[in-house]
């Protein structure tokens, strides 16, 4: 039946109202509760009524003083209302998710190397292990990833989001850093392997993360990012050991610690940092500092000012990550992480210096390099790469855009890690339609 | 980082950078070495973290219609900061003291359309007046065996529909309605480590495809089976939206 002229103008008028309202209320709202309505898939006009012909009717939450209530919000006027939960069951889904975002492949975050049984460890902080490999173990292009010779992991080994594995060049026992909750240095003999229990382990102040070890006095130098401190234990301490030493406070000029070295010819200690600093205990007194080395006398204690310190744009530190000193030459080599490099400095350097050496460039396979080795017995200095599943190693002497002699991977070839840590937070940009990750 | 945030409205990142005891402000679409645009920091923030046995600074949230930065801040309270602040700024209200129940380490988050400040402490979700300020009572409280409610590094609030969607206890997400706080159970429950074997840590959402995401990390009581120790997984969930 035909529709009759007076009801085609009132279903046109409402039509209008609709959709004029709908205007209205677009214009009507702020960015932010337009943007819910903006974007795709979202609440779509679902119907129409007549509304006063008289004032504004376009109704909008208030933003200040009184919060709005449902019926005043425009949302009611689009949406099902909100069920209340006292007399609903709770609706529960049990659907797989649509999308896993996961790293299946090692993350290395360090490298110690065991010149006397020729092997290299690797501490892969994504899979919490620690990978055990030949020393002249070569993955060559078109070569599947190569196989450990051992693999620590399991429940058992208290491995971690650990960030040092140090081999004992005397022991060959292998120490492990745990760089968060875990508050511990694992120490583990040089055979274990699979889901092995550590011979010992002591226990460590929190965001503990490098460690080395004077083979001349057998003290064990621990750096600790936040409060930032240098521990000295013995190399044997186990369980609730107190540190022989502690370096801390104001004048030392610690600020989140990482990286450590030490000089045993010079005896002097080496300690690098990424300048975060604060007084934890006096609100507002944080501050940015350029990142540094500093360095100290390897019997320094307490609130010790360094001897000196390394720090300026010229030195190209960029979160400068392991440390290892050729006491011979006095070479210091840096794992540059974020500046992706090995950069080099002298024992003596001060001040605003460059580097002696850079390593760089796409020919390195660098990437995000965290962890660094120098074996001075055969003249190489390995690379623990964060950000390829890989560790590569180079002439002692190697300086710019050099390849690898060899490179140990434990990826595909081009493989770009997730490079994800312990990863506690997520949003979600929903202008790009991405997820951010912090590490 | 435990918590950080996106400004859809204004496309901006907000950060906390804890041991230097500030608030990093970054374009949308920043990358690589790029400074932040803002930076909150001094002695006026008042910005504290990390003081043993307390909590640290390190969760920071924003509220983007009202301009407004929400930071847990050591002892016990939030920090909050116009949006626009940079340099040595002071809050503009805080919110601590124990009748906020507001305890360790806090996630906070802001229902604008009903003008609720929520703060996410030890199994406990207040609902507070947004511009609520010092020693206050929250307006209400979720909490209680019936409403398993956990404590989670981040969490959202969905205002069209008036829920809050956080972790639960036994590692699962729930919504929750704003409306009806007490010891009541979520509207809807995802139960997130048991379907995947990881335990939520944050919370994000996409309401424009009606997703929910969370990202995790394992540890020392929590080794998930898959043998990866870091995941972000993503579920429709349209029912909630």
């Amino acid at each position: 039946m035909r529709m009759n002229k007076s009801k085609r103008r009132n279903q046109g008028r409402r039509i209008l109202v609709g959709v004029a309202t709908l205007a209205l209320g677009l214009f009507g709202l702020s960015s932010f509760q337009r943007l819910w309505l903006d974007a795709p898939g979202s609440a779509r006009l679902m119907s129409i009524q007549d509304i006063d012909q008289t004032g504004d009717a376009c109704y909008r939450p208030v933003s200040t003083d009184s919060p709005a209530s449902p019926e005043q919000s425009l949302f009611a006027a689009f949406e099902t209302p909100s069920v209340y939960a006292q007399d609903a069951a709770t609706n529960e889904v049990n659907r797989p998710p649509v999308r896993q975002l996961m790293d299946t492949a090692p993350t290395y975050s360090s490298v110690g190397v065991d010149l006397a049984h020729d092997e290299v460890y690797l501490q892969d902080s994504n899979l919490w292990s620690i990978r055990v490999f030949s020393r002249l173990d070569n993955t060559k292009p078109g070569e599947p990833p190569t196989e450990p010779r051992r693999i620590i992991r399991g429940e058992h080994t208290a491995l971690q989001f650990n960030s040092c594995v140090w081999v004992d060049p005397t022991t060959a026992d292998v120490y492990s850093v745990e760089n968060d909750t875990g508050n511990i240095i694992a120490v583990y003999p040089r055979e274990a392997t699979g889901d092995a229990v550590p011979k010992r382990t002591l226990t460590v102040t929190h965001r503990a993360y490098a460690m080395t070890v004077d083979p001349a006095t057998n003290e064990l130098y621990l750096s600790v990012q936040f409060p930032p401190q240098i521990a000295v234990y013995s190399k044997e301490a186990s369980g609730k050991d107190k540190p022989l030493r502690l370096i801390e406070g104001p004048n030392t000029g610690l600020s989140d610690s990482h990286g450590i070295a030490v000089d045993s010819k010079r005896k002097l200690l080496f300690v690098n940092n990424w300048g975060n600093i604060a007084d934890l205990k006096v609100a507002g007194t944080g501050r940015f500092e350029a990142p540094s080395i500093s360095v100290y006398d390897l019997k320094a204690d307490g609130d010790a000012r360094p001897l000196r310190v390394i720090q300026g744009p010229k030195t190209q530190m960029d979160w400068p990550g392991a440390m290892s000193i050729d006491q011979d030459s006095g070479d210091i080599y840096v794992a540059n992480d974020v500046g992706q490099s090995i950069i080099v400095f002298r024992t003596n350097d001060q001040g605003d210096v460059a580097p002696s050496r850079v390593i760089k460039g796409p020919k390195t396979r660098l990437v995000y390099p965290v962890g660094v080795f120098l074996d001075t017995k055969n003249k190489e200095v390995w690379a623990a790469n964060f950000g390829n599943s890989s560790a590569t190693v180079y002439p002692m002497m190697a300086n710019g855009d050099v390849e690898p002699l060899r490179t140990i991977r434990s990826a595909d070839e081009n493989k770009t890690s997730l490079k994800f840590g312990k990863t506690e937070a997520i949003v979600y940009d929903s202008k790009r339609e991405q997820v951010l990750v912090p590490n | 980082m435990h918590g950080f945030a996106y400004d859809p409205i204004h496309d901006e990142i907000v950060v906390s950078s804890p041991l230097a005891q500030a608030i990093l402000t970054f374009r949308g679409g920043a990358s690589g070495e790029e400074p932040p645009i803002r930076v909150i920091q001094g002695p006026h923030s008042q910005i504290q973290g990390d003081y043993p046995g307390t909590g640290a600074n390190d969760r920071v949230s924003i509220d983007p219609v009202n301009g407004e930065y929400y930071l847990f801040s050591t002892p016990n309270q939030i920090l909050v900061f116009d949006r626009t602040g940079n340099g040595d700024v002071a809050p503009k209200r805080i919110l601590g003291g124990p009748n906020t129940l507001i305890q360790g380490r806090s996630a906070s988050g802001v229902d604008p359309v009903r003008n609720l400040l929520l703060v996410n402490s030890r199994g406990k979700m207040m609902i507070f007046d947004r511009t609520a300020s010092g020693n206050v009572k929250p307006k209400a409280v979720i909490t209680g065996p019936k409403s398993q409610m956990g404590t989670v590094e981040t969490f959202q609030v969905y205002p069209p529909k008036g829920l809050v969607i956080a972790g639960g206890q036994g590692a699962f997400i729930g919504a929750w309605s704003v409306e009806n706080p007490g010891d009541v159970p979520p509207l809807f429950k995802l139960p997130a480590k048991a379907i995947t074997d990881y335990e939520p840590l944050g919370i994000a959402i996409d309401p424009a495809h009606k997703e929910v995401m969370f990202v995790a990390a394992a540890s020392a009581r929590s080794h998930p089976k898959s043998g990866i120790m870091a995941a972000v997984m993503t579920f429709s969930w349209p029912e909630i939206f």
